[in-house]
């Protein structure tokens, strides 16, 4: 089933918290909307739940215009951060709560939410109450409920935000391998880029209610469309270095870096990523830097340094070791920089 | 570093310093115990006389005042018996009345106030201002032909609400300003100011109109509307504080309004009804001024009762009247030492967020 | 759709309105009509007649008679001619009251918070000279007196008393729970059974304590012929009363102080009263105030009492004023009954009102 949005603009007052947000999610897809807290994507989500009005714009769900529906008239199933259980209900009173408003009989409601329950593996835990399970066990409570209704889309708004970080990534191959058996769209909201890059077919990023790019994790990765893009994904973040580009050349205080892009540009941003840069000795390679900290991941050393132009991350190899405040030089690779244009944020190519 | 230096104590230091941070010291504690035990003699002492009262004779009780039973006086059932064996018939009507108009009108007055309560905690109302001085406007209109004119009660304020109807359907289109759910709230919460003594003559008037006074409904009808703002002020609230999230759900679940609230969010709030239902029910059980307006006989109260055993022949018959009084208080007060806590903390839910 | 599901929609659809449609309704029909209809009343004649009524207007009369007229020292009380005690007592009071206004209109000014304050400062100037001329020269109080009295000093009196045994409740003292369910029951013994209870305790011949007034040598004193006495006592059993209410809240808003606060200020070395004073005073003023609010409203409704324990007697020494209403209606005088309701009725809301926008939103902001 698909979900379409267009040109969706949301205000509160005078306060525009979306602004024409354009937006095909395919039948089957998983879409993750992904953006900082305040940039438009839980409401977004809301919106096509059904739980916001819309101020302008249109959504339909399975080509049909549902913009001034009512959600229960949407035939959408949402997982709430909070997992949204009524606490006074027993875990099967809960995931057969939707098939009871819809005046399921007894025995049907019993069969499907045993068989839901098997799938998530709730079943020796149907008699319990919420209060009585652990935080996976509610998430897959939460999961089960939605998937009862076998709805047109799933929503998901932060659903494994209240995990802890364990469990998290277990609960994330889980959702991801749930989603491929049951081929339901699902559009997912988090602020956690791991998330998105792990789970989604598509990630659409949000800032303050603009849409900056709605592409696959690996492009959105290997090829961000602007700054902020290219800021936001990744970690640690993208090393930035301000300076000026004449005709491919890269100057940035007494050095100059040859570039393969050809423009020119009066403040530009070279962009790298800590994976792409090399620590080298002191006095050799493209940078000079004083190594400010040095913290050892587990398969990888990420090196911190001080350099002239700000700070620098580096990923160096796990045996690499370094006095505090000692000099390194900073090396990296040319054909894996990125240039952006500091005023409009635009990537040049 | 520099370790401060433990004084040695001396007398007065270890009459009034604290041993420990969990205990007092001596004469804190002297004095505290003190008032709180002066304060539960207090509190007892009016109850406990009124206990002992109802077992003397009226001898014990002219004769100055006696203390303890079986030591000072010798304890007879004889009010009791008087009570329950040969004058119970007035004493359980006003019981039952009692019983049936506070059950009744605490019903009432927390079905009608939860469900506004929940309405303004969860859906945006925005009536227009013009509508309401409209409806006032018709209101006074009507209220000012009955009153001046000598008009019909019924016939003239359905004609007004007919008129109403009508310049709200033709007129609401211009008017512009409209109040907000806090607006709606605070007007139903302000009702509690306003004192019984100034509205009880015209809703004797009416009642008198459709014959109802001295019936059971009249009373409860009133009772409901005056304890309407308790319950709309305390279940707000508590509907506040319950996470939206669960409605939302159940919503998109395909649950309307009325299943959300009678299925999520009303066993949600069990502990905020029944703290409401226990203040609404003891203010009906104990309340005086309205029922001696709208009750003479068939629907009189306890409260009535006791009342009126004021003037007899013989004089005040203290002990027949402790009698009342105990059997009247004592159903409350169990029910309130078990609820105490309860009671606290719905009462300090509307107080907090006031 | 069948039937059933279509009224489904409908009432799902109207739901908004169903909801709180009842709650408008009882309120216009049991409140809103009679608050109406009761004005005109005020503003009337009424004589009752086998059946129905006669109803004649007459304009502000009724409120004249009980400001200006017959009925003045029933509701305002006897005036004498203010002493100069009394002149400089209510000249001062005055001043005061123009200095906090003219501080208001000098920081901040609207327009509607100063047309409020210059009510309440009105309000506040005219009891100054009331109190002057009529008790302050040794005449009696009106049933306004009377009724401002059980509201100021009995409210007064029963925050301290509460706050106070709330306060001791949160010290490690044995017992507590006993002493919280002890002193939380007068609260819901009906105010008519409190009236007797304290009649016959206060009973000086056969009462309880009547050997102790015989040995001060006060045996044949009756407390209910004195005027100070009676109000004093009605003022004792309301307290008995309505301290529990009080003493409930305050101490579960005592409890539920954060006590990393309290532990913060322990630490760095601040005595029990610096505690109290800057630590869990603020925290529950917001409680404080709002639960004076409930109690100054339900405080001015005072009738059980005083009908009950001296039938607002000796005179009308502590009638208050929905006594004097009630009293009124007894004699038929419709009209005085409800001008005498509808004055208790602005005094109750210029004295609400002012302490709610003065008190409790003031704290509500300064927080």
């Amino acid at each position: 089933m698909t979900v379409v949005l267009d040109s969706v603009t949301k205000s509160f007052g005078d306060l525009k918290v979306l602004h024409e947000l354009d937006l095909e999610v395919g039948d089957g897809e998983f879409l993750v909307l992904l953006g900082a807290s305040g940039s438009g994507k839980s409401t977004a989500l809301r919106m096509i739940a059904g739980l916001e009005t819309v101020t302008q714009g249109r959504i339909s769900i399975s080509g049909r215009d549902v913009t001034n529906e009512l959600p229960k008239y949407r035939d959408v199933a949402m997982v709430f951060q909070s997992y949204a259980l009524y606490p006074h209900k027993t875990v099967a009173e809960n995931i057969g709560y939707p098939l009871k408003i819809r005046r399921l009989g007894k025995s049907e409601i019993e069969s499907q939410v045993r068989e839901v329950a098997e799938q998530v593996q709730l079943a020796d835990l149907l008699d319990r109450y919420p209060s009585q399970l652990s935080g996976g066990q509610r998430q897959r409570v939460a999961l089960a409920r939605a998937m009862v209704r076998r709805p047109a889309v799933f929503l998901m708004d932060e659903p494994l935000s209240n995990l802890d970080a364990k469990l998290r990534g277990h609960m994330r191959a889980e959702l991801k391998h749930m989603q491929h058996e049951l081929g339901i769209t699902t559009i997912y909201v988090t602020h956690d880029q791991v998330e998105a890059m792990t789970l989604a077919h598509r990630v659409a990023l949000l800032e303050e209610g603009k849409l900056q790019q709605l592409a696959a994790p690996k492009r959105i990765y290997n090829d961000p469309e602007n700054l902020f893009v290219a800021q936001f994904i990744g970690s640690p973040p993208m090393n930035l270095v301000r300076g000026g580009l004449d005709s491919g050349i890269f100057a940035f205080g007494e050095t100059q870096v040859a570039t393969k892009h050809e423009g020119s540009c009066r403040s530009a941003v070279l962009g790298l990523r800590a994976e792409d840069c090399e620590v080298v000795d002191p006095q050799s390679g493209k940078l000079q830097a004083k190594l400010y900290a040095n913290e050892l991941i587990g398969d990888h050393v990420l090196v911190t340094a001080k350099a002239e132009t700000g700070m620098f991350s580096i990923k160096a190899p796990k045996d690499f070791e370094a006095k505090m405040d000692s000099n390194i030089g900073i090396d990296f690779d040319l054909s894996k920089l990125f240039l952006f244009d500091d005023s409009t944020g635009a990537r040049i190519r | 570093m520099n370790h401060a230096a433990m004084p040695n104590r001396t007398v007065l230091q270890k009459l009034f310093e604290r041993p420990s941070i969990h205990t007092m010291a001596p004469a804190t504690k002297i004095a505290v115990y003190g008032i709180l035990l002066f304060w539960t003699a207090f509190v007892v002492f009016p109850i406990y006389w009124l206990l002992i009262t109802s077992f003397k004779e009226a001898a014990d009780v002219n004769g100055g005042p006696v203390f303890l039973p079986w030591i000072d006086f010798e304890p007879s059932l004889h009010a009791w018996k008087e009570l329950f064996v040969f004058d119970y018939k007035d004493t359980l009507k006003a019981y039952v009345n009692s019983i049936i108009i506070a059950l009744s009108s605490t019903l009432l007055s927390i079905l009608i106030g939860s469900m506004a309560a929940y309405a303004l905690a969860r859906i945006e109302y925005k009536p227009k201002f013009g509508t309401i001085v409209l409806f006032v406007a018709c209101m006074v209109g009507a209220v000012v032909a009955i009153a001046r004119l000598g008009a019909d009660l019924w016939p003239t304020l359905a004609a007004a609400l007919g008129v109403f109807y009508f310049l709200a359907r033709v007129l609401s289109r211009h008017f512009k300003l409209t109040v907000g759910n806090g607006d709606i709230l605070f007007w139903m919460i302000s009702q509690r100011i306003l004192a019984p003594i100034v509205v009880v003559v015209p809703i004797y008037m009416m009642f008198q109109s459709v014959r109802l006074l001295d019936t059971h409904i009249a009373i409860i009808l009133t009772y409901s509307v005056v304890n309407l703002p308790i319950v709309v002020w305390l279940m707000y609230d508590f509907f506040k504080s319950i996470p939206i999230d669960l409605e939302e759900s159940a919503q998109l679940d395909g649950a309307s309004r009325l299943m959300v609230f009678w299925d999520i969010v009303l066993p949600l709030s069990k502990t905020g009804l029944a703290a409401t239902t226990l203040l609404v029910m003891i203010l009906a059980w104990n309340e005086y001024l309205l029922a001696l307006f709208l009750s003479t006989s068939r629907a009189q109260t306890m409260p009535i009762l006791v009342a009126a055993m004021n003037a007899g022949e013989r004089g005040i018959l203290w002990w027949s009247m402790s009698v009342v009084i105990i059997v009247m208080i004592i159903p409350v007060v169990l029910m309130a030492i078990i609820l105490q806590r309860f009671i606290a903390r719905g009462l300090l839910l509307g107080a907090v967020k006031g | 759709m069948n039937f059933a599901t279509r009224f489904s929609e409908w009432l799902d659809r109207h739901s908004g309105r169903l909801f709180i449609t009842p709650a408008v309704v009882m309120i216009l029909v049991f409140s809103i009509f009679p608050l109406v209809a009761s004005l005109i009343i005020a503003f009337s004649r009424i004589r009752l007649r086998a059946g129905s009524y006669q109803v004649r207007w007459v304009g502000l009369r009724n409120f004249e008679k009980q400001i200006f007229g017959s009925e003045q020292f029933h509701f305002l009380g006897t005036f004498a001619p203010i002493s100069a005690a009394g002149w400089i007592l209510a000249i001062g009071a005055t001043a005061g009251i123009l200095w906090w206004l003219f501080r208001y209109a000098s920081r901040r000014f609207t327009i509607v918070g100063f047309i409020g304050r210059l009510i309440t400062a009105a309000f506040g100037i005219g009891l100054a000279f009331l109190f002057a001329a009529t008790l302050f020269s040794g005449k009696p109080f009106g049933t306004l007196g009377v009724t401002l009295f059980y509201v100021f000093i009995g409210c007064g009196i029963q925050f301290v008393i509460g706050l106070g045994l709330a306060f001791l409740c949160t010290q490690p003292v044995r017992g507590r729970n006993i002493f919280r369910v002890v002193f939380f029951v007068p609260l819901m013994i009906t105010p008519i059974g409190v009236g007797y209870a304290f009649r016959m305790i206060a009973d000086t011949t056969k009462g309880p304590f009547s050997p102790l007034w015989q040995w001060v040598g006060l045996g044949e004193y009756s407390w209910a012929a004195d005027a100070w006495a009676a109000r004093i006592f009605i003022v004792v059993g309301d307290s008995w009363q309505w301290i529990p209410f009080i003493f409930v809240v305050l101490l579960a808003a005592l409890e539920n102080v954060p006590r990393d606060f309290v532990e913060a200020a322990e630490v760095d070395g601040a005595s029990g009263w610096e505690i109290f004073r800057d630590v869990t005073w603020p925290q529950i003023l917001p409680v404080a105030a709002t639960v004076m609010l409930i109690r100054v409203i339900e405080a001015f409704k005072i009738v059980d009492l005083p009908n009950i324990m001296t039938s607002g007697g000796p005179g009308i020494a502590t009638e208050s004023m929905t006594l004097h209403s009630l009293f009124a209606w007894r004699a038929l005088d419709l009209g005085q009954s409800a001008a005498v309701a509808y004055l208790l009725l602005f005094v109750t809301v210029v004295v609400c009102v002012s302490f709610f926008n003065l008190v409790v939103l003031g704290r509500i902001r300064k927080s």
